[in-house]
């Protein structure tokens, strides 16, 4: 095993002096002189036709400089995929969510903009709406949308095996519902840009965007510009998560549109209780499962059929309902699977990407199925587990699941190990059971997650590092960094592979005229892509640099070699010279070369099948182990969750300090998921719109944690790496369900398990205050 | 059109140096002016235009005398309005003399939000669940109230008329609560139940004030919180337990009657059942904190 | 328009404010003091957090105008130039911070809890880190970064 000089070692995050001493700029952060400031105007109902728009009093009011409606922008639509464009910037001839954004006004000041957005008038025709998913399925429902009669937004298909025999053949078969409730991302920063439409036809924008390319494309097409035309500069991100801040909001085109109209900067920044109420949102499932083992509880098959809430557009829905099922043949052995899916359009605000896409329902419904059939067969959830896993495959070796997903590592079986070696497990029956009205209990998952996710579009994802001619470097990366610590990983490989000291390396953050594309933060893939091909940008500097050091020193290139800004020949250390020196040699003498390395993602996976669901979604797979402590107030259903223990297999961590904060914030923010979090709507409308009623984690009711690194050195990864960012999220609500069935006895199986339904399901099973 | 608000809407600001200058300009105002200590609830509800904007605010901090917490003479506490959640929940007489409102004290809010906010703001928001109004109807405070005309004492009992709704008249300054203490060897506590640990309203708020002797109950008060109309007593079920020996029999079925007693709605926090099952968990609970042997 | 004066970090501002403005308007805006954020804007995530009289307040709610007179400190005023303040070298250590949004916050927070209590428990740390919400690190290296600035500033 290698000795990093930079890799693996706990450096401070690249980016935190600047946010301690609150430097950073984020979106909101940034002024121009004569910017006018940008406010969207929404609809008062959830399904209506627009039959007309007066914007003329607004137009009038003093200080404003524009207004903007879903006409002017001549039709144009977005949407994942190409047959999927059904989303308009602004509502045109329908609304058809509560609060979708119809019109959009700039003036000199917010107060003002807030105003004159009251003085738009609107004639509506109100439409039955449909709130419900499997009420869009119905005959009859309302359309939404022209194109889909039905109101499924995407539904895939997909048989392996034969389940039916497997079923048979089983020694025991279950099915059971299971439901994931409405979350958001949560970030703390709200959505904002400042954006300027140059008169020739260039557009600048510093936005908060996790992947500012899919922006940089959407505007491009938005107003028919090339792309070189479009510059998207990301600022500091407050929190990405997935969803709102990979795709684009109405504030972002009517800023640019108004900008155009006005011919000055204009600057939008959202409210919390619009984000709560507007932005993307987790899709929210059923899952119908069923389940078949034999007599030794070894997974025979499953059967899932989801039905997902996908709410008024289609957005990234095909790719969520891709990945709520091609995953669901890890992280255990399964001959068999058959996977239906539904996503259906409702009149609700758009359910889109988040942490953990996809694989967290079926995840979930499948961990806790697992559990309760391994409750039916005697079989503890240890055992059960280590009998299922996929086993770690050999140096060489690839582990193929029956839908042609391929590992080349599982430290799942090695996790689960750790996870229940540590005391929070190993000794919970030296603990009391209960203290009081509180009845303690402890829970174990075992689930994996993607990496290096790639879709059906573009996946070009490159790196430049540039050796200035003082020995400095700037690595300028298309990847971006929205809080994981991606910059701080990229910032590290660039030094381990120039053998520098992690602070010679600069990173530059994106600016799409600037830096090379990358598809952005999503899937977990920044480290796993962005990584390699920043390796890759590093490895061609340092032979361009070693190449002018070999002619200087008469040697060739193979004989020299950098360790800590030191260069120097391998089988005599003391000829050596400053990394500096080197810099200058190569830059000036010679031919005047401008040392630039160039490196680009060559991982070659195949393209994902939506339609199939056969092969890979990423490069590789994380596994994780989790074991849960918690107490449940038996009167009341209130839940003190006190330890999570989370056994990670990540490859191996690069950046620890990282890998441990991601683990750490991906966990409670599943716990918020598991037990506190849920938006409350009726017909559209959402009643807990602020961070008083939507519940997620403070910090009173977050856990201590522990990380236990799991270590496989994954051949595809960058120095082993796999994901780090998602793992711990999807392993944290199954592990907490176990907990409280350990706690109360009570399996359950719709998120969240609020004190209010403990109460309610201990009343049923007449156990209330006895 | 719906529009979320980023900015305050627009109103004019008064900073009274005098209780008399405050009076004054809340009677020309005719109804049109808000007055404030804290802001922690005004401000965002005039964020969010949840009331209508009113013509000019007036801040009360620049009268001075009005912060002050005492307890003169060991018969009363007098809480100034003025006087932030965080100077109660910090003072160790409080802390020593009135447990219960030292609970509540500490439950409200964030460091940041008891910082601003008064516990005079909080009885005159009268949001049902407001969580300093349990523990001081059982502590039968009174308010002391100044209009134009004059002053007047109101018992706490009397203060709450409907959800955010008191008998302070639109002319009229809220200027101190004072609390009796209670009687020797009394035990208060405030329990807030919510889902979280932090920052959340209570689901249901139980106050009890209880005096034991040789195991009878000399004496009760229970209050609860968020499950009616207003803040509450809950007299039948201190009828039934005062004089008695105490049980836990009888504590269970005192803590049965307290459910009659109150009217809790469904609403996205939690459903009326729950609300009420857990006025019987959560009172039980608190007499059996205050009478434990 | 009122007139009003301000001491931020130890420097006096005379400012022209509308009545409805609120500091954290004025701080952010007039003052160009971008390091205090807005999250929630009506006081429950803590986000905006400065200190003023030497408490922790919650600038979205507070009007401009009630600040009159008074002393504030933002997250700018806390390190000696380019010095930091023990609590900054600490989150900066530990890593108790990911995308930095609350973090101002959270340390303005902090200094206020470890000024009165120099010995914190975990449980008091939590509690007195109540009202700043942070969603990205799970607050474990939170927790662990007032532990170390603890120390740092027991000496």
């Amino acid at each position: 095993m290698e000795e990093y000089s930079v890799i693996g070692k706990r450096v401070p995050r690249f980016d935190s002096r600047e946010k301690v001493m609150g430097q950073g700029k984020y979106a909101a952060d940034y002024s121009m002189p004569g910017m006018l400031w940008c406010k969207v105007a929404r609809a008062p109902l959830p399904h209506a036709r627009i039959l007309n728009i007066d914007t003329s009093r607004a137009e009038r009011m003093p200080g404003v400089k524009a207004v903007v409606t879903g006409k002017d922008f001549g039709g144009w639509t977005w949407g994942f995929m190409a047959n999927t464009r059904d989303e308009p910037p602004l509502a045109v001839d329908k609304v058809r969510y509560l609060h979708e954004g119809v019109a959009g006004v700039a003036a000199i000041d917010e107060d003002i903009a807030e105003e004159a957005c009251e003085l738009i008038k609107v004639d509506y025709e109100e439409l039955p709406g449909v709130f419900d998913p499997e009420e869009a399925m119905k005959e009859g429902a309302p359309i939404i949308h022209d194109y889909r009669p039905n109101n499924v937004s995407v539904d895939y298909h997909w048989n392996f095996g034969d389940v039916e025999k497997a079923f048979a053949d089983s020694y025991i078969v279950r099915e059971d519902r299971f439901k994931t409730g409405k979350v958001i991302v949560g970030f703390l920063e709200p959505p904002a840009s400042l954006a300027y439409y140059d008169p020739t036809g260039y557009i600048t924008v510093r936005a908060a965007k996790q992947s500012p390319y899919f922006h940089y494309r959407h505007l491009a097409a938005c107003f028919n510009l090339p792309l070189n035309r479009v510059r998207v500069i990301q600022p500091l991100i407050g929190g990405g998560f997935g969803g709102t801040k990979n795709d684009s909001v109405a504030g972002d085109f009517c800023a640019v549109m108004l900008s155009k109209m006005t011919g000055k900067p204009v600057k939008f920044v959202y409210t919390m209780d619009e984000v709560l109420t507007t932005c993307r949102r987790r899709h929210n499932m059923i899952v119908y499962n069923k389940m078949g083992m034999t007599r030794d509880g070894l997974l025979t098959a499953i059967e899932s059929r989801v039905v997902a809430n996908g709410g008024a557009y289609t957005a990234i829905g095909p790719l969520a309902m891709y990945l709520a099922g091609f995953a669901t043949t890890l992280p255990y052995k399964l001959p068999n699977f058959k996977y239906d899916c539904y996503r259906m359009f409702t009149n609700n605000p758009v359910s889109a990407a988040m942490r953990g896409h996809g694989i967290t329902h079926t995840r979930f419904a499948c961990e806790i199925h697992m559990e309760m059939m391994a409750e039916e067969l005697g079989i503890d959830p240890v055992e059960i587990r280590m009998r299922n896993a996929i086993d770690n495959p050999k140096r060489g070796e690839v582990y193929r699941t029956i839908n042609d997903v391929s590992l080349k590592t599982c430290g799942l079986k090695e996790a689960i190990k750790a996870a229940v070696e540590d005391p929070l497990w190993s000794e919970k029956e030296k603990r009391p059971k209960k203290a009081g009205p509180v009845s303690y209990g402890v829970g174990l998952s075992g689930t994996s997650y993607l990496g290096g996710a790639r879709q059906l579009g573009h996946q070009s994802c490159g790196a430049i590092v540039r050796i200035c001619e003082d020995g400095s470097v700037n690595l300028l990366t298309g990847a971006t960094d929205c809080g994981q610590g991606s910059d701080t990983v990229l910032t590290m490989i660039v030094a381990e592979e120039l053998g520098l000291k992690y602070d010679d390396v600069q990173l530059q953050r994106v600016d799409t005229a600037y830096t090379p594309v990358d598809p952005g933060s999503y899937g977990s893939r920044v480290t796993a892509l962005a990584g390699q091909a920043t390796q890759k940008a590093a490895q061609d500097a340092k032979k361009q640099l070693v190449e002018a050091g070999a002619k200087a020193w008469n040697v060739t290139p193979e004989e020299i070699e950098i360790r800590n800004s030191v260069v120097y020949l391998k089988k005599n250390p003391d000829k050596k010279m400053s990394f500096e020196k080197l810099a200058k040699i190569a830059s000036y003498e010679g031919s005047g070369a401008v040392i630039l390395g160039r490196g680009y993602s060559g991982y070659g996976i195949e393209p994902l099948d939506f339609m199939t669901g056969t092969g890979n979604g990423g490069t590789g797979y994380s596994f994780t182990a989790q074991t849960v402590g918690l107490g449940v107030d038996m009167e009341t259903g209130k839940t003190d969750v006190t330890d999570f223990t989370i056994a990670h297999d990540c490859g191996r961590p690069l950046h620890p300090i990282s890998v441990e904060s991601q683990n750490e914030g991906g966990a409670v923010q599943g716990l918020g998921q598991a037990i506190y979090e849920e938006f409350v709507m009726d017909k559209g409308k959402t009643f807990n719109d602020s961070f008083l009623d939507y519940k997620m984690p403070r910090s009173t009711d977050s856990p201590d944690i522990k990380v236990i690194d799991i270590i496989t050195d994954d051949p595809d990864g960058p120095y082993g790496a796999k994901e780090a960012s998602e793992g711990s999220h999807v392993s944290a609500p199954p592990a907490v369900v176990s907990a409280i069935h350990d706690a109360t006895g009570i399996w359950f199986k719709e998120l969240p398990v609020t004190p209010e339904k403990i109460v309610k399901a201990l009343k049923e099973k007449g156990r209330w205050l006895k | 059109m719906a529009v979320f608000y980023r900015r305050l809407p627009r109103f004019e600001y008064l900073l009274p140096k005098t209780l008399e200058e405050a009076l004054s300009a809340l009677k020309n105002q005719k109804g049109s002016a808000k007055v404030f200590a804290g802001g922690t609830d005004l401000i965002p509800q005039l964020k969010r235009r949840e009331i209508p904007t009113p013509k000019c605010v007036i801040d009360l901090k620049g009268i001075s005398g009005l912060d002050k917490i005492t307890y003169d003479d060991g018969s009363r506490l007098t809480i100034g309005s003025l006087a932030t959640i965080s100077a109660l929940a910090q003072s160790p007489i409080v802390l020593q003399h009135f447990p219960s409102l030292f609970q509540a004290a500490s439950s409200i809010g964030s460091p940041q939000v008891r910082n601003r906010g008064t516990f005079a703001g909080n009885i005159c928001t009268a949001v049902p669940s407001a969580d300093s109004a349990p523990a001081l109807l059982t502590l039968e405070a009174n308010v002391k109230i100044k209009g134009p005309k004059k002053e007047r004492t109101v018992p706490i009992s009397k203060f709450f008329t409907g959800p955010r709704m008191t008998v302070l008249k639109p002319d009229e300054i809220l200027l101190e609560i004072s609390v009796p203490k209670p009687a020797p060897a009394s035990r208060g506590v405030y329990l807030k139940l919510s889902p979280r640990h932090s920052m959340d309203l209570a689901i249901v708020g139980v106050a009890v004030l209880g005096v034991s002797e040789n195991g009878v109950c000399k004496d009760v008060k229970i209050a609860l919180g968020a499950v009616a109309p207003t803040p509450i007593r809950a007299p039948m079920a201190e009828a039934m337990l005062k004089g008695q020996r105490i049980t836990s029999a009888l504590i269970d079925e005192a803590a049965r009657n307290a459910i009659t007693q109150c009217s809790p709605i469904d609403d996205h926090r939690a459903s009326q059942e729950y609300r009420c099952d857990m006025v019987y968990a959560m009172t039980r609970r608190a007499l059996n904190q205050v009478f434990a042997q | 328009m009122e007139q009003i004066r301000l001491n931020v970090n130890g420097k006096d501002y005379e400012l022209q404010v509308k009545p409805s403005a609120t500091l954290l308007d004025v701080i952010r805006e007039d003052l160009a003091l971008t390091g205090t954020k807005e999250g929630c804007g009506v006081g429950e995530c803590g986000a905006c957090t400065v200190i003023m009289e030497g408490k922790a307040v919650n600038a979205c709610i507070v009007l401009a105008i009630e600040a009159n007179g008074k002393s504030i400190t933002t997250i700018e005023g806390l390190a000696d130039g380019e010095k930091l303040h023990p609590i900054q070298e600490a989150f900066v250590e530990i890593g108790g911070l990911q995308c930095g949004f609350c973090t101002p916050g959270m340390i303005l927070s902090t200094k206020v809890l470890l000024d009165k209590n120099k010995t914190p428990t975990d449980q008091e740390i939590r509690k007195g880190l109540e009202g700043n919400f942070c969603r990205c690190t799970g607050y474990t290296k939170i927790v662990e970064s007032v532990k170390v600035a603890a120390q740092k500033m027991r000496g």
